[in-house]
């Protein structure tokens, strides 16, 4: 399934978690996997959302250092 | 004189009508907890000194009460930890998740049976073999106000909720916005609709708009930290993030049987500073648990090294998932001894340790090749990954050597590997999601954990030896 993580779009696994897709967007743009732990993921509302969030095709999240 | 009386008298009603009594509803409400038994004895606190104000308060869960704690999901009658400290705290009702199906039909049923509090959900039908113990509302009265509650879970695009399908097997599922429908009689008949929902935020907001009729949804799902409470289309909408970090506190305020008021705020569970001690006596005796110390296998000589430890898993892996191949990221593999004797749970554990799920695709022999290659790039610090159902021979750049300069795979008894051919590859979610390598099929996670396919593996195995395997080749270029 493909969901957006900040402007970046990334194909994933179906049943995908919130960590799953930032840790792809991370490997994509070349920064340290560390990065994930350190940061907030929100949903396009602007909630916070958990690590392991599941998410659904087409899904917008915003990952925040 | 009797026309004076009827207008005095028809004042007097008009005049109580509009001075007719306020009264609060107070609810508690958690969703997701996954089994974050640890921070349940600081529920209990929060929750013991609200009812001292609010005796009559509701305590309701979104779903998702397991899946997440091996003392609860391990335990011997699988997540019982989690229905005892609920019952304790005294739950009046939760709705299920979809994790509430991963200890399959009966797991389902023994947790309907043993827990005090009724399980909410109106889209759920199951073949009634099962014996699972669900109602579609429940209507709960509190000083005379009428509250009806209806559950809710989320429907996947396989047409079930989100667990592995053995675990949904003989269990209808109707569409969570047409079936709620069928209960909107329910807001004719009572003072207060709730609707207890595991859909995830982003479709309550959709429902919303369907349900005028209801005047909160208390949600779950999509871990999403709603500060208070939302009004989307003049419902209410509510929901936390997951593993008990926080709670709402609701007040409804309802006059002449409707709801004037809504107020929604949210309760820091985790570091709060009291616990209620019989809650964590209790907790205090299912964290000892004999589950963890249960022999799954015998290992009849040691495990030497990561190489030999990762065979086993990913053997575990192909096996238990019906797949052609196996790896997982180096990384993953979590120690590299274990003395000849028990293979306990408890050992499992450690072995494979992070909860995650395994992924299976379809990939061609180029593609499998590809991310293998990627994985080990985005491992780095580990190296190349662990196989089961091929054999590699890895040769590194000597002026580069995290770089791979050749890479060659062969079956097990020696045979070419085809490039072309689909094979179906099991894998765990971290790998999956951190090898960046073009596929056509990113694969689906089967909602069992890899741990848990290893602890099968080793039961159906019985004795094992590794002794010697070695899968992977690594050398450095001559050049």
């Amino acid at each position: 399934m493909k969901v957006q993580v900040n402007r970046t779009v990334v194909d994933i696994f179906d049943g995908a978690r919130a960590q799953h897709a930032v840790l792809r967007y991370l490997v994509h743009r070349r920064l340290s996997q560390a990065l994930l732990k350190q940061g907030r993921i929100q949903d396009a509302y602007g909630h916070e959302i958990g690590l392991d969030a599941p998410l659904h095709e087409g899904q917008i999240i915003k990952f925040k250092v | 004189m009797k026309k004076l009386f009827l207008t005095v008298a028809a004042v007097f009603l008009l005049a109580s009508a509009a001075f007719a009594e306020k009264k609060e509803i107070r609810i508690l409400s958690v969703n997701d907890i996954h089994a974050k038994i640890e921070n349940m004895p600081q529920l209990a606190a929060i929750v013991d000194s609200l009812r001292a104000i609010y005796p009559d308060m509701l305590v309701m869960s979104a779903g998702d009460n397991r899946t997440g704690e091996p003392l609860n999901d391990l335990y011997e009658v699988p997540t019982y930890p989690m229905v005892a400290l609920m019952n304790q705290i005294g739950f009046d009702c939760s709705t299920l998740g979809n994790h509430e199906f991963d200890g399959g039909q009966t797991g389902l049923a023994t947790v309907t049976h043993l827990s005090n509090f009724p399980y909410i959900c109106c889209n759920i039908h199951p073949d009634p073999k099962w014996g699972i113990n669900t109602i579609p509302y429940k209507v709960f009265v509190i000083d005379d106000v009428r509250i009806a509650v209806i559950g809710a879970v989320q429907v996947g695009k396989a047409g079930h909720p989100d667990s592995h399908p053995d675990n949904v097997t003989d269990i209808l599922f109707t569409p969570v916005e047409e079936t709620l429908q069928e209960y909107k009689w329910l807001a004719d008949e009572n003072d207060v609709v709730i609707l207890l929902t595991h859909i995830g935020y982003e479709q309550d907001v959709e429902l919303s708009q369907y349900v005028p009729w209801a005047d909160i949804i208390i949600g779950g799902h999509s871990h999403t930290q709603v500060n208070g409470g939302e009004v989307h289309n003049g419902v209410m909408i509510t929901q936390v993030v997951n593993r008990l970090d926080n709670v709402t506190f609701i007040t409804l305020t309802v006059q002449d049987g409707k709801v004037v008021d809504r107020k929604a705020e949210n309760i820091k569970v985790e570091g709060y500073p009291k616990k209620n001690t019989a809650v964590a006596e209790l907790l205090r005796f299912f964290s000892d648990n004999p589950a963890f110390k249960r022999v799954l296998a015998t290992l009849t000589a040691p495990m030497t090294s990561y190489e030999e430890l990762g065979c086993m898993m990913t053997d575990a892996w192909r096996v238990e998932t019906g797949a052609d191949l196996a790896f997982t990221n180096t990384g993953g593999v979590r120690y590299d001894y274990l003395p000849a004797g028990p293979f306990t749970v408890s050992d499992v554990l450690r072995l494979d340790p992070f909860g995650n799920d395994s992924v299976q695709m379809e990939l061609t022999g180029q593609e499998f090749k590809d991310m293998l290659i990627a994985t080990t790039y985005a491992d780095s610090e580990y190296g190349f990954p662990k196989v089961s159902g091929v054999n590699c021979e890895v040769i590194f750049d000597k002026k580069n050597p995290e770089k791979i300069k050749d890479l060659k795979i062969t079956l097990p008894d020696g045979g070419k590997f085809d490039l072309k051919k689909t094979y179906k590859v099991t894998t765990n979610s971290y790998t999956a999601a951190i090898a960046n390598s073009p596929r056509k099929d990113q694969g689906r996670a089967l909602n069992r954990t890899t741990a848990s396919l290893i602890q099968e593996y080793l039961e159906h195995q019985g004795t094992i030896d590794y002794t010697g395997v070695c899968r992977v080749k690594q050398s450095v270029s001559a050049k």
